[in-house]
């Protein structure tokens, strides 16, 4: 009998904390969640230095990186990770942050104690923790994974 | 003559003061039911937890636990959910409401996606001799708890024990046709470059996998021929084996993904065009 | 007749009594809703609790409810409600100094330092104050966590005392004087050796495979330039230029990011201390 009263009370209790904040109807889906990230194959137009940087990153990915498997144990992979830091920043800079980038992929030592890491797998090191902004760095711990959209 | 209207009269008295009494619990549930239907779900489990803290009589504690267990099923709090319909299969009153409670704990875990405790909460049903004569509700619901965890074959055979879901197994069984094998893609893949891919439908893929494998091989094979090991080596390290094992990594991902898909195309069918009973 | 009629009555009577005793089934009356809202708060329903009681304070608003309802919300987070609430009791309640040290958490909560501060210094040091002396370290605390200008350390331990007194003085150092590295000398350090800035900062195998990656393929590009292939030479002489300014700058953010790191440690480790201490407020137990 106390046995029943205990997960009574514990359930109770537990239960009580989703609903600390008001909740409605929720759209949860059947379909299976599908972990398949799809190119952005689109052209930049914003300049011609970023249409021919866009052109560029989009037949490395078409000729060689779709099909040479998946060997960046980052998110955002490095390409992406160039693309990203040309955009946020320069050329210039945007290179130096690529290269920095590339030699901390070819460090076979372990990651694990490092980076946190995302939920397929992939360790998470985005582009804010480089642009020497020090106000824009959120630490997150080794131990943290991290929910992409 | 005298006592007994007396005593048939003041029976009235009393029974419209309990009346009174059940009314109040009564017109709770239908608030609660109401704020349920108007997808206020929150508030809904409020009045529902209202009136099992005043129900001493347990007269609605069991559909007021089923109320909030749906509310947050709805909700998308699938273990809340659960929690509520174990408290109502600890308060049920009849085996009918027994097994309605263990119903919905198998569907809120068909959701949630903890398949295994559902076909688990399943066996024991077939086993308790109190629901032999429910046998056709326990194998629709493990057919569907198969769907959720896609093994569409055993789900196509739960279906086919009962006689009004053969729409469900011929899904059942066409979604287990159409599915690629992920094995084969990945065993020929090993011997032709490109071959899983192709296999999958993916054209491009496959044919700039096995030209990049078919230039690599070239490259590597004329180094080590022209006594150029160190050049042979690194190329066979950073080149060949690099587009081989994306060759292998493509094969089986794809197979994955294109039976991700068909699942999908299923399930979604089943969640908004499929006009029975869902978890 | 007559007594027919004095006994419907009197059992009549009795009906009605228990008719009364409806209020005790009317599920809205103040009475249950109190009920209702004592037994959400009980059991950690902190957000339907204080709408019940909000509903009963209506008709009887009295400074426990209150204190109730604020309580639920700050156990929820949601901080400015609360503090709104706990700053609304007046000196002669017998919440006041409880709902005092309520507010100040839930400024701390806020990270609002220096209206912690302000709130404390007005109300909180006064001689009258029960909790004067827990206010008063959470005074000093609050200068850990803010970027203000600290007070003098002297000034700054004479409030605390007994075995915590090394560990606070760690704390107060810390803040004073942050061991942080410099993202100039780490980058000049990877201008002079390649990889030496990242060991500066704390990362020992990216240091490591930056000189390898720099030195191998300057080396590469030594050899073609010597061999008289000019097109290999440029090709690997541009990639270990690459690589080593690229060094120099990851140095530099390597620096950034560590000192990030240890501050992140630093206010974890205070946040530990002062939850241990159970600086603010002994809790008001109202589920006895």
């Amino acid at each position: 009998m106390k046995l029943f009263f205990l997960f009574i009370f514990f359930t109770v209790v537990v239960s009580a904390q989703t609903d600390w904040q008001k909740w409605g109807k929720a759209n949860y889906s059947y379909a299976l969640k599908i972990n398949n990230e799809q190119r952005d194959f689109s052209f930049d137009s914003k300049n011609t230095a970023r249409f021919v940087l866009k052109s560029a990153l989009n037949s490395y990915w078409f000729f060689i990186s779709d099909v040479d498997g998946d060997n960046c144990s980052f998110s955002p992979t490095c390409s992406n990770f160039f693309l990203q830091a040309v955009r946020k920043t320069n050329i210039v800079q945007g290179t130096l942050m690529f290269f920095d980038r590339f030699t901390r992929d070819m460090d076979i030592y372990n990651k694990f104690d490092h980076y946190p890491e995302v939920e397929d797998g992939h360790f998470y090191d985005p582009i804010y923790l480089y642009t020497l902004n020090q106000k824009e760095i959120k630490y997150l711990p080794p131990s943290v994974v991290v929910k992409t959209e | 003559m005298k006592i007994p209207i007396a005593f048939f009269l003041s029976l009235i008295v009393f029974s419209t003061a309990n009346l009174f009494a059940q009314n109040e619990f009564a017109k709770e549930f239908i608030f609660a039911t109401k704020l349920y239907n108007e997808e206020n779900y929150y508030d809904a489990v409020t009045e529902c937890k209202r009136l099992v803290f005043f129900d001493s009589d347990s007269q609605y504690v069991f559909k007021a636990y089923i109320l909030m267990g749906k509310s947050y099923k709805m909700g998308g709090k699938f273990s809340d959910a659960i929690l509520n319909f174990t408290n109502a299969e600890l308060n049920a009153k009849t085996s009918g409401e027994v097994f309605e409670s263990k119903i919905e704990i198998i569907r809120a875990n068909i959701l949630r996606r903890t398949t295994d405790r559902a076909l688990q909460l399943l066996d024991d049903l077939d086993k308790n001799g109190n629901f032999s004569s429910r046998t056709d509700e326990i194998n629709y619901w493990r057919g569907w708890t198969y769907i959720f965890a896609e093994r569409w074959k055993e789900a196509a055979s739960s279906f086919s024990k009962i006689d009004s879901c053969e729409q469900l197994q011929q899904l059942c069984m066409q979604v287990e046709k159409d599915k690629y094998s992920v094995t084969f893609a990945n065993l020929i893949s090993h011997f032709i470059p490109g071959a899983g891919q192709i296999y999958t439908g993916n054209y491009v893929s496959g044919f700039l996998s096995l030209g990049w494998n078919i230039l690599a091989g070239y490259v590597t094979i004329n180094s080590f021929a022209a006594d150029r090991i160190f050049d042979g080596l690194v190329e066979l390290n950073f080149f060949w084996l690099r587009f081989y094992n994306g060759n292998i990594q493509n094969a089986q991902k794809f197979a994955l993904y294109e039976n991700q898909k068909i699942s999908n195309k299923a399930l979604n069918y089943l969640q908004f065009q499929y006009n029975g009973t869902k978890p | 007749m007559k007594k027919i009629f004095l006994f419907f009555i009197f059992f009549y009577a009795s009906g009605f009594s228990q008719a009364i005793h409806q209020n005790e089934v009317d599920l809205f009356s103040p009475a249950n809703i109190k009920k209702f809202a004592d037994y959400l708060y009980c059991s950690g329903d902190y957000l339907r609790a204080a709408l019940e009681y909000e509903k009963y304070f209506s008709a009887d608003p009295n400074d426990t409810v209150k204190f109730k309802i604020a309580t639920a919300y700050s156990k929820i987070g949601k901080y400015s409600k609360a503090s709104a609430l706990f700053d609304s009791f007046h000196e002669n309640s017998k919440f006041f100094p409880f709902a005092r040290m309520e507010f100040f958490e839930t400024l701390f909560e806020e990270k609002n330092y220096p209206e912690l501060r302000d709130s404390i210094s007005n109300a909180g040091l006064s001689n009258g104050f029960i909790f004067k002396e827990q206010a008063k370290k959470i005074y000093y605390f609050s200068y850990l966590y803010s970027n203000e200008s600290l007070p003098s350390k002297s000034d700054f331990l004479s409030n605390f005392s007994g075995p915590d007194l090394n560990q606070i003085k760690y704390f107060y150092d810390w803040k004073n004087n942050p061991p942080y590295k410099s993202p100039l000398l780490a980058a000049l350090f990877s201008a002079v050796i390649p990889g030496s800035g990242k060991l500066y900062a704390g990362e020992i195998a990216d240091g490591v495979t930056a000189l390898l990656a720099t030195a191998s393929l300057g080396y590469l590009s030594y050899t073609d330039f010597k061999a008289g292939h000019y097109f290999r030479g440029w090709l690997f002489g541009g990639l270990a230029a690459g690589f080593y300014a690229g060094n120099i700058y990851g140095s530099a953010a390597a620096a950034q990011i560590y000192n990030v790191k240890i501050q992140f440690d630093f206010e974890n480790s205070l946040k530990v201390f002062i939850n241990s201490k159970n600086c603010f407020v002994p809790e008001i137990n109202f589920c006895k």
